[in-house]
């Protein structure tokens, strides 16, 4: 890396330049989770805005060895990247996009830790570990292989990890006869009548019941899926700094998306984490933030805000069945960085017996895969204590979330399933098919 | 849903206060902000008005409401009223409070070794309102190399009569220095994190045991403690009477730089009792657009990752602050713009936004600039007030209204207090007697 493109990379971006709005109040300080448990974190605000300031500087400092410094500061890799510093920041400064720019300019120009690679290559784990899933699960979830793991790769051996579910979600769907691929390449529904599915590497792998509950869901609501072609949305490699194969996946997935979203396709994801990156991180965080890139941003729906939104308008079958149970909720970090409010949680209202509770708890502490590396496990079990133990004290038998990370994070530390908000929306759809029809079906739904 | 009653922008004191009084009486509320507001600033004291030669805050508050033009010649009446219902709720939520309008001031020190006068306090510095005994002296503990309290600093500026400005002071002032268990093998140490220290039960006794030590050690006689605002977060309450109790003497705790520790367990408390009464908070929604028809808001629209989030309203209440809290933006070009509904500002011309001396807190004549309202604290237009309110369903309340010069009035909660109480009554259709009637039924969420 250059010098000059350091500057350029740096200064002349208004993410960076944010921090100029920067009053230096110390909230960001008061919400971050992890500042809250771990020491060896200073604190958004040092490493971001006020560190900023050095990375700004121009001509940028130069080290004796002669190098660019790019950030008087290294601990900016205990940010856990979950974005409460931005969205409480009352200036609008974009701590956490700074923070997460700054790594990624530690790691530019040096290869990357052989764990930081491989837990940011979430399609290929899934590709490569489907085929043999009873090995992979026996694998990845014996505590010899695991401790053996930790040894070699640096994965901590208690953390959460998903089970595999055997042949892909893609792959099923399309032996069922689902439409997978680009636009253009068979008829389509009009687009008021389906939606483009992004069902990540979490629904194709591993949590295909979540994918299986969408599909229910929005074909109940008259959308037929399509699930065209897709990769990795590239957030685990802009979690671990890996920019630049994220800006590969994130290139692949607005080639294909972007001709559906120029058609007038919404695209809907069951990973609001990857609604999120879809939305906002390839612009804020990659640079990529063309016409077909902001077509993309603006045709991505997280799915119960898609949800909500056809409620709004009087769309939603509201035809739900009676759930009866306590529901303790986390809103997952990166949900908020939406900027859409709770979605499930009025979704859920809608839901007869369906009693809800937000757990108002910051973070899960996984943060993706933060959580996952042995050097950081404890302190995102910390950041994650007092909602794993108010969900156990809450005597629910299980807890939802709409993020798949967390889910798996939650889970674990509980000893009780997580799920994701649209499943209990299925099983208030099947609920009430079970006692004889849409009993109290509304709001003209598009049957 | 996205559908409220009422959407209060803004979440600071007059925001919060604002939504849980409309809560209580069966609202559906939404308080959207840019961020956390600006009672995580806040050091404690609940300013009701000031003046040097004012008996006491009531005397204050109608000094202030003579003035032509200022908030309280409108909501004086309601200031009164306003702080009964303030006391009782924190009484309530757990986060009692000390003083009266008519009690007289007492001097607060703080954490720089200034002294502000004060008339309402939290339980934790309600030791500032005692007159000081003959003999009395003030001991300053603080932890060794925590850098936004010094003891001796403060003692050493505490220790001239002239700070005292007059009030009754200690006898005496001294200053101790002490390592709490494990503070100083720390990074990073700030009051968050000695606060949520002394949430913990065992750590705080140990803690103050070592600081009764210290406190002894500066000889017999009454004292009272001065301690950074630190004592607890969400424990806040039974740190204070363990304090109490160990050292064996009234405890004040000073304000600090921000984090303002008494300001965030004020803005938990009011956030926990919003939820309560199902009512929502959200934080990172900066309003990027106003859908209004004829004199009507009808939905507010936030900034969001991609499309906007759009609440559909019945009503709107403006607490987005003043300059501090951008609610009002002061161009370059010299105008000053309100950032919600772009309503017309009253405020100086850009030659006299600032005056004189630049640290002095009365030479910034901007910061009276703000909105004009009716007496339902709905916005006029500051140029033609009579001919009546620019928008029926929008209310202004707190540090946006014009007039108001509260960091040398002193008035600056006062006016968030009585501005949420007149707000919040005029949108309940009617007065208080409404409390007796029968609410709905706590929201599930």
């Amino acid at each position: 890396m250059t010098i000059a493109s350091v500057v350029e990379e740096a200064a002349h971006e208004a993410v960076g330049l944010s921090s100029d709005e920067c009053l230096k109040c110390n909230i960001c300080n008061e919400v971050c989770p992890v500042a809250r448990v771990d020491d060896r974190f200073p604190g958004p605000k040092y490493v971001g805005p006020q560190a900023q300031r050095f990375r700004l500087a121009a001509p940028v400092p130069i080290n004796l060895d002669g190098k660019p410094v790019l950030t008087p500061d290294r601990t900016v890799d205990w940010c856990s990247g979950c974005g409460w510093c931005t969205t409480a920041c009352p200036a609008g400064v974009k701590i956490a996009e700074v923070n997460s720019r700054a790594r990624a300019s530690i790691r530019a120009g040096h290869r990357p830790r052989l764990r930081d690679w491989l837990i940011s290559q979430t399609d290929l784990i899934g590709r490569f570990g489907a085929p043999f899933t009873p090995l992979a699960n026996w694998t990845l979830h014996n505590r010899l292989f695991r401790a053996l793991i930790e040894l070699v790769l640096g994965i901590h051996r208690k953390a959460p990890l998903p089970l595999y579910a055997g042949r892909s979600f893609r792959s099923r769907f399309k032996r069922r006869g689902g439409l997978v691929g680009r636009a253009g390449e068979a008829a389509l529904p009009p687009p008021d009548r389906a939606v483009v599915y992004f069902h990540g590497c979490a629904a194709n792998y591993y949590e295909q019941h979540v994918a299986d509950a969408a599909i229910a869901v929005l074909e109940r609501n008259g959308f037929q899926v399509i699930a065209p072609p897709q990769e990795c949305c590239g957030l685990p490699m802009i979690s671990n700094g890996l920019y630049q194969g994220a800006r590969t996946k994130a290139r692949r997935n607005i080639d294909v998306l972007a001709e559906y979203a120029r058609l007038g396709y919404r695209i809907v994801g069951t990973s609001t984490s990857c609604t999120h990156t879809l939305k906002a991180e390839y612009a804020e965080m990659l640079d990529v933030d063309d016409a077909d890139a902001r077509a993309v941003s603006q045709a991505t729906w997280d799915i119960c805000e898609f949800l909500l939104d056809l409620h709004e308008q009087g769309r939603l079958d509201t035809g739900f069945g009676r759930v009866d149970q306590d529901l303790p909720y986390h809103a997952p970090c990166q949900l908020r960085s939406h900027g859409i409010g709770l979605p499930a949680l009025d979704l859920f209202a809608l839901v007869p017996g369906l009693r809800a509770v937000d757990m108002d708890h910051d973070c899960c502490g996984i943060a993706g895969t933060y959580g996952l590396k042995k050097e950081k496990y404890d302190t995102a079990m910390r950041v994650g204590d007092d909602l794993f133990r108010r969900i156990e004290a809450s005597g629910a038998p299980e807890s939802a979330c709409d993020s798949e990370t967390c889910r798996w994070q939650i889970a674990t530390a509980t000893g009780r399933p997580s799920k994701h908000p649209v499943e209990y929306l299925a099983a208030a759809y099947a609920a009430a098919d079970a006692v004889g029809g849409a009993a109290g079906t509304s709001a003209g739904a598009a049957h | 849903m996205p559908s409220a009653d009422v959407a209060v922008i803004g979440a600071g004191l007059a925001g919060l206060l604002t939504a849980v009084r409309l809560a209580e009486d069966g609202a559906r509320v939404v308080v959207l902000s840019e961020g956390n507001g600006t009672l995580h600033w806040a050091g404690g004291p609940i300013d009701l008005g000031f003046a040097p030669r004012a008996s006491d805050a009531a005397d204050a508050v109608r000094g202030l409401a003579r003035r032509r033009g200022h908030p309280y010649a409108l909501l004086g009446v309601d200031v009164a009223p306003a702080l009964d219902w303030f006391l009782q709720l924190t009484t309530d939520l757990g986060l009692p409070h000390a003083g009266s309008l008519d009690g007289g001031f007492g001097p607060l020190p703080t954490g720089i070794g200034g002294v502000r006068p004060v008339s309402v306090v939290p339980a934790a510095q309600a030791a500032a309102l005692e007159p000081w005994a003959p003999g009395e002296r003030l001991v300053i503990a603080g932890q060794a190399g925590f850098k936004d309290f010094w003891p001796r600093a403060v003692a050493s500026s505490l220790a001239r009569p002239e700070v005292w400005g007059g009030f009754s002071r200690p006898a005496r002032v001294t200053a101790v220095t002490v390592e709490w268990p494990g503070l100083h093998e720390r990074r990073n140490l700030n009051a968050l994190r000695i606060a949520e220290a002394f949430d913990n039960p065992d750590w705080r006794t140990a803690a103050l045991d070592i600081t009764a030590r210290a406190v002894a050690s500066t000889g017999p006689g009454p004292v009272r403690v001065g301690l950074p605002a630190v004592l607890g977060l969400r424990d806040h309450p039974r740190a204070l009477d363990a304090a109490e109790e160990r050292l064996g003497a009234p405890v004040m705790e000073f304000p600090l730089v921000p984090p303002g520790i008494p300001g965030i367990r004020l803005h938990d408390v009011l956030r926990a009792k919003l939820r309560a009464r199902g009512g929502r908070l959200l934080l990172g929604e900066r309003v990027a657009r106003v859908e209004t028809t004829r004199r009507k808001v009808t939905a507010v629209a936030t900034t969001a990752a991609t499309r906007e989030l759009v609440t559909h309203v019945g009503a709107l209440v403006l607490a987005t602050g003043g300059i501090a809290g951008s609610g009002l933006i002061g161009e370059p070009s010299g105008v000053i713009r309100e950032t919600v509904l772009g309503l017309p500002v009253e405020g100086p011309p850009i030659e006299s936004w600032l005056s004189g001396d630049p640290l002095d807190p009365g030479s910034l004549p901007i910061a009276a600039a703000g909105l004009r309202t009716d007496d339902t604290l709905r916005p006029v237009d500051p140029g033609r007030p009579t001919d009546g309110p620019l928008f029926d369903n929008v209310r202004v309340v707190g540090a946006l209204l014009a007039g108001q010069q509260w960091m040398v009035e002193r008035c600056g909660d006062g006016v968030s207090l009585a501005s949420a109480w007149r707000a919040a009554a005029s949108l309940s259709g009617a007065a208080p007697k409404r409390r007796a009637t029968p609410r709905r039924a706590e929201a599930v969420r």
